[in-house]
């Protein structure tokens, strides 16, 4: 049963900090005028109930407990404080106080977001419905340059009987993707790739569409892994 | 139709922010209804909020995130999520919202310092703020390693209804706030 109670409260307490706390608010007493040397012994009981520690789960409570113990053994010596010296005890004290200020922050944001969760903005609705009509997964910029590989390759083992000396503009692509996504509402990234006339131009583009992606100009979805990858522009933001 | 009249400029401010996907820069809405004032601007939009419905409305006028948006009335909630089929409206865990919490009031802030703060490891709520985009990269600090810096975003100030950053209580209104309310335990019974 003891073992039990304790695995419940470990979760619960998920920092040394959080199972100070607690005890000091079981102890009524106020942060400030705490004596951690009391409450080290109920600190170490909860410890104690732990069976087997698990050194990288609970390294942190266990810092904490040696801290305690080195100031309980302070306040039974003499006291030899050097000047400019902080004491382990302020130190924990203001971790604390800083701790539970944290604590009361966030009480007041889940406040805060309990009541604005239920005022809906017009993005949310967009959302729900995108996801449930198509269930598009974004493609990573892995997956992009994975795509754009795979095709540097088959045009590789293409043989060309001219070479055109043209250069192409990151500028230019831009706009020639943006006024086909104009026109055409959506772009089959794969398959406008291939139109394109030579390697560098690839390479350009796909720098383009990078670039684009990154800008939340457009966006691409792709319906399953190496399928076709599909463009649409993105509604501007501001 | 002309804007002549302060009906109509708050009917006009209604569907322009009825169009818009992101809330409305206040400056531009007054220097196109030519607003003598801040003050005939604020009129407009009382006027705005105090439309009446026969007590029944189906959207408020909403100031967030430097910006005019309007958001559902309170009260529809259930409703809306019935009609949508929306199973589950999904919340912040505690984790996330200390974390959010520290970048709140300590920004830009490291990995490290809210990890210290927490007194546990946070790149966990750290990443699922910045999936929410709650939460953004706002450059690197001048230290060894260049740790990211994070920052929070004005999709931070819009999920909790927030005009500004400064709209956050302050230390001691936070003390006074827990003061005057009998603080629940956030532990389990004792």
């Amino acid at each position: 049963m003891e073992l039990e109670s304790y695995r419940i409260a470990t979760d619960f307490f998920e920092g040394p900090l959080d199972l100070l706390l607690h005890l000091i608010r079981k102890n009524r007493v106020s942060i400030l005028d705490v004596r951690l040397a009391d409450i080290t012994s109920e600190y170490l009981a909860y410890l104690e109930r732990m069976e087997g520690i698990n050194p990288s789960r609970e390294s942190d409570f266990l810092i904490t407990a040696a801290t305690l113990i080195a100031i309980k053994a302070r306040t039974l010596l003499p006291r030899t404080d050097l000047p400019g010296e902080e004491s382990p005890e302020k130190a924990l004290i203001s971790r604390l106080f800083e701790h539970d200020q944290l604590q009361k922050i966030s009480r007041l944001l889940q406040e805060m977001e309990e009541t604005e969760i239920t005022l809906w903005r017009r993005e949310v609705i967009e959302e729900s419905f995108s996801s449930r009509e198509y269930a598009i997964a974004e493609v990573s910029a892995f997956q992009l340059s994975e795509l754009f590989f795979s095709l540097v390759r088959r045009k590789e083992k293409e043989e060309f009987l001219t070479v055109a000396a043209k250069s192409y503009s990151i500028e230019a692509k831009r706009q020639e993707i943006l006024a086909l996504l104009d026109k055409e509402g959506f772009l089959d990234f794969s398959a406008w790739i291939w139109t394109l006339g030579s390697l560098e131009e690839v390479v350009v583009s796909f720098f383009t569409l990078l670039e684009l992606v990154k800008r939340h100009r457009v966006v691409a979805v792709q319906k399953e892994l190496f399928g076709p990858i599909s463009l649409w522009q993105q509604a501007a933001a501001n | 139709m002309d804007l002549d009249t302060i009906e109509r400029k708050a009917a006009f401010v209604e569907a322009v922010l009825f169009v818009a996907k992101e809330p409305v820069d206040p400056q531009r809405l007054m220097a196109y209804l030519r607003c003598a004032d801040a003050g005939e601007f604020e009129r407009i939009l009382n006027l705005l909020e105090e439309r009446e419905g026969g007590g029944a409305r189906a959207t408020v006028l909403k100031r967030a995130g430097g910006g005019l948006s309007l958001v559902t009335a309170p009260g529809w909630h259930e409703q809306l999520k019935d009609f949508f089929s929306i199973r589950t409206t999904s919340r912040l865990s505690l984790a996330s919202l200390e974390t959010l919490a520290i970048v709140a009031y300590r920004q830009p802030v490291t990995l490290a310092e809210i990890s210290d703060l927490r007194g546990v490891n946070s790149a966990g709520p750290v990443k699922n703020l910045l999936q929410k985009k709650l939460i953004r990269l706002a450059g690197r600090k001048k230290v060894p390693g260049l740790p990211a810096l994070y920052a929070t975003t004005r999709e931070f100030l819009l999920a909790f209804g927030l005009g500004d950053l400064a709209e956050l209580p302050s230390l001691e209104e936070l003390t006074e706030l827990f003061e005057e309310k009998e603080q629940p335990s956030l532990f389990h019974q004792e």
